[in-house]
């Protein structure tokens, strides 16, 4: 390397470098240290109590631990119900039409239904949060699944399905769904775009119906694209948060059906006065977050199929 | 190859050089990091004997101030530094009005530079727990020796009802003051009931049995804003309390060993229990919020509503023609033995923090608050009486609630909630089932003392207790 020309890299990397560093790493090393102290959040003066705070976490039957059951149940089911439904919708959209001169189509109109399909991606969290607990709502509030339902005679929860600690979750977990299934789709359609229809066009005339097509061909083709996605949703699924506090009552109720670890990191540093307790709980949510990236990447690495 | 020194040094120097801006970046974010705040020095305010200005006030001093922009809104603020400012003209005030308080303050105080008056309300308040064991708080002891702003022969602590200050007083310190007068009651619409030609029921039997007519009309019996199940919480304690005395409540407050089993504390869980299982309770309550509870309140869809004297104010615009809002004591159970027990005193605490740079300015600005045109502002913008007396409102309501609050001694506001955070937690879910009848009155109670005992076990916690 010639000489000086560090110095000029170096000269050029330290700012953004330097901001990264204080705005990133700097907070993240002091939730650890705030994680080995009994710091309330509201003054200057702490002690140090060792991993005390990583003890009695996993002691919280109230919050931590059921807030960890929860987000285990997003992180399994979320990413497998979106995959599923976007590779079906995304399949049917290119490919599940009529063979009309031995090529092959999508359905009918489905310019139009990636649209529609789309458009939950396009509203603000807030919105869908909104929008969502009041389709939820009681009957008698204007509820709309619940008001459906009884119309034609199915029971409904009264309180509607937001105050019933059976159904909150996979209630929030649905809006969830909802919200992310139409960029998945779009998202695997132009995965599948570029698989060449040749490929499709030599399986019909072979006699392959739809299922071994999807299964032989267009999923072992998109497996790069269903891991991205498979990430990208387990770090929504870790991060699921503002549809609790916007939809649930009491931000992750009833009496605690609903409580997700960031809600209660939340609860922990402003509720409750226990800052040093929430970093703890965040540095659990951080090494979580970052072993299930490398174990994804690890376990779905795959021979890639050159076409 | 060989490097000279003079090669090799200039390199070696750069590559210190940017080491130490890293080191010297790393220290000065630390310094600006949630954890590093300086102390404050911890000022001294004492009384003197100046009225004009007891706390020797800087005039020069800027006072900066966080108000809670909620129900109460923050005109009538705005107005009291408007006072302030005629007697100091060239202190600077800062003036913030937001929901977000933990957010926006609990920051400054871990800085150590936090604001000098703090209105700490709202759901998004700083537990009062932790600021008071943190020490984070100044004692509003000079506040209160000091003589009141209308006469000089009256100290501000004379100046205030009975009992206001016991909401903020943690371990017989006054940390905060509660500037609003309210008391949790049970609302009716009084015109409701003379055109059913309904009694007012006078205990609980008495409610239990109007609630079959009530139903006859069409109408629930009771309503509550189910996603906030703390409006449950007075009428709950209430009850337990009217039943057995004000001592199962201070029990409960104290963390007596076994107080959640007094027997008063399960007829009062039995008896909300009853609501939900006779099916008393309007359909849906559970999953709707305070403003559609008091709509359907308002539209007649109820006949009973728990909430604080505020509703009348909040409901002044939106209010049904005609409609009556008339407060009621919970209705005592049978055999109760001080059935006029209700819960009232301060609500909206005011604190001045500890490390606060205006002290003495902060003393005066809630001296101002508290003198008779301050308390006239307060009631004249939002229509709910202040702490101070002899100001009293022109309306039925308003005479209704005074007559509730008559006697000193029924007054009694459960502490608990305030002191133990992770028991304030507990109760409100926990109340939510029971009125649902999710849980049964045993699990309900087993619960609490769970709680209680786990609380009361944890040396972590700062311990509060009634004096008396």
């Amino acid at each position: 390397m010639k000489h000086g020309r560090y110095p000029f890299i170096l000269s050029f990397l330290a700012l953004p470098v330097g901001l990264y560093a204080w705005l990133v790493i700097l907070p993240f090393a002091q939730a650890f240290q705030i994680s080995l102290t009994d710091w309330s959040g509201s003054s200057n003066s702490f002690e140090y109590i060792g991993f005390d705070n990583y003890v009695n976490l996993f002691k919280d039957e109230r919050l931590v631990l059921p807030a960890l059951r929860h987000t285990g149940i997003i992180l399994v089911v979320l990413p497998v119900v979106t995959i599923a439904l976007g590779l079906f919708f995304a399949f049917m959209l290119n490919l599940g039409g009529r063979v009309r001169r031995g090529r092959i189509e999508g359905v009918r109109g489905a310019r139009f239904h990636k649209v529609v399909y789309f458009f939950p991606q396009v509203l603000s969290v807030a919105i869908i949060g909104i929008l969502w607990k009041q389709v939820y709502a009681p009957e008698n509030f204007g509820g709309l699944i619940t008001g459906a339902l009884t119309s034609v005679g199915l029971p409904a929860p009264v309180n509607g399905f937001l105050a019933d600690k059976r159904m909150v979750l996979a209630a929030v977990i649905a809006v969830l769904v909802w919200s992310a299934v139409g960029f998945y789709l779009v998202f695997f359609s132009s995965a599948m775009a570029s698989i060449p229809r040749d490929l499709y066009e030599a399986a019909i005339i072979d006699g392959a119906g739809r299922g071994p097509m999807f299964f032989r061909i267009t999923l072992p083709l998109l497996w790069d694209s269903v891991q991205t996605a498979w990430i990208y949703l387990s770090i929504v699924a870790l991060d699921v948060f503002v549809l609790i506090y916007m939809m649930t009552p009491e931000r992750g109720g009833p009496d605690a059906a609903s409580e997700v670890v960031g809600g209660v990191i939340w609860k922990y540093a402003f509720n409750h006065g226990e800052q040093a307790f929430a970093s703890a709980l965040g540095v659990v949510l951080f090494f979580a977050a970052l072993s299930l990236a490398v174990v994804s990447l690890r376990f779905g690495r795959r021979e890639r199929i050159e076409f | 190859m060989r490097n000279t020194s003079a090669d090799k040094h200039p390199m070696f120097n750069r590559r210190n050089l940017f080491g130490a801006t890293a080191a010297g970046l790393a220290a000065s974010s630390l310094a600006a990091c949630a954890t590093s705040g300086g102390d404050g020095d911890g000022q001294e305010v004492t009384v003197g004997d100046d009225a004009e200005n007891p706390f020797d006030v800087d005039p020069k001093a800027p006072l900066d101030v966080v108000i809670f922009d909620g129900g109460f809104g923050n005109e009538y603020a705005v107005a009291h530094q408007a006072i302030y400012k005629e007697a100091f003209p060239d202190a600077e005030i800062t003036h913030l009005a937001t929901q977000a308080i933990a957010e926006t303050q609990q920051p400054r105080f871990a800085e150590g530079k936090p604001a000098d008056v703090l209105d700490n309300s709202g759901a998004q308040q700083i537990p009062m727990d932790a600021l008071v064991s943190d020490g984070e708080l100044a004692e509003l002891t000079p506040l209160l020796e000091a003589p009141s702003f209308d006469d000089p022969n009256v100290t501000v602590l004379d100046t205030l009802r009975d009992g206001v200050l016991k909401a903020g007083t943690f371990n017989g310190k006054v940390y905060a003051l509660n500037y609003v007068f309210n008391a949790w009651t049970i609302w009716y619409d009084a015109k409701l009931f003379r055109d059913q030609g309904w009694t007012p029921p006078t205990t609980w039997d008495e409610m239990l049995a109007l609630c079959p007519q009530i139903q006859a009309a069409g109408i629930a019996p009771w309503t509550y804003a189910g996603q906030h199940p703390v409006y449950l919480y007075d009428m709950f304690l209430m009850l337990a309390g009217r039943h057995g005395g004000v001592q199962v409540l201070k029990d409960i407050d104290n963390l007596k060993d076994g107080a959640w089993g007094h027997e008063s504390v399960v007829l009062a869980a039995e008896a909300m229990h009853g609501l939900g299982s006779a099916g008393y309770l309007l359909d849906g309550s559970a999953g709707i919020d305070h403003i559609q509870s008091q709509t359907s309140f308002n539209n007649n869809e109820a006949a009973f509503l728990p909430c604080g004297s505020w509703l009348p104010n909040e409901q002044k615009a939106i209010a049904p023609e005609g409609f009556e809002y008339a407060p009621m004591g919970v209705p005592p159970l049978e055999g109760s033995v001080q059935p006029g027990l209700i819960s009232a005193g301060g609500d909206e605490p005011f604190v001045v923090p500890k490390n606060a740079t205006n002290l003495a300015g902060a003393y005066e600005y809630l001296r101002i608050m508290l003198s008779k045109e301050g308390s006239q502002i307060f009631s004249d913008a939002v229509q709910a009486t202040t702490v101070v007396k002899g100001v009293e409102l022109e309306n039925e309501t308003a005479k209704m609630t005074d007559a509730l609050v008559s006697n000193p001694d029924d007054m009694f506001q459960p502490q608990f909630r305030y002191w133990y955070t992770k028991m304030n937690e507990e109760v409100r879910p926990a109340l939510g089932q029971l009125i649902n009848a999710e849980t049964t009155p045993e699990e309900f109670i087993a619960r609490m003392q769970t709680v209680a005992d786990e609380t009361a076990a944890d040396d972590t916690i700062e311990k509060f207790t009634h004096e008396d």
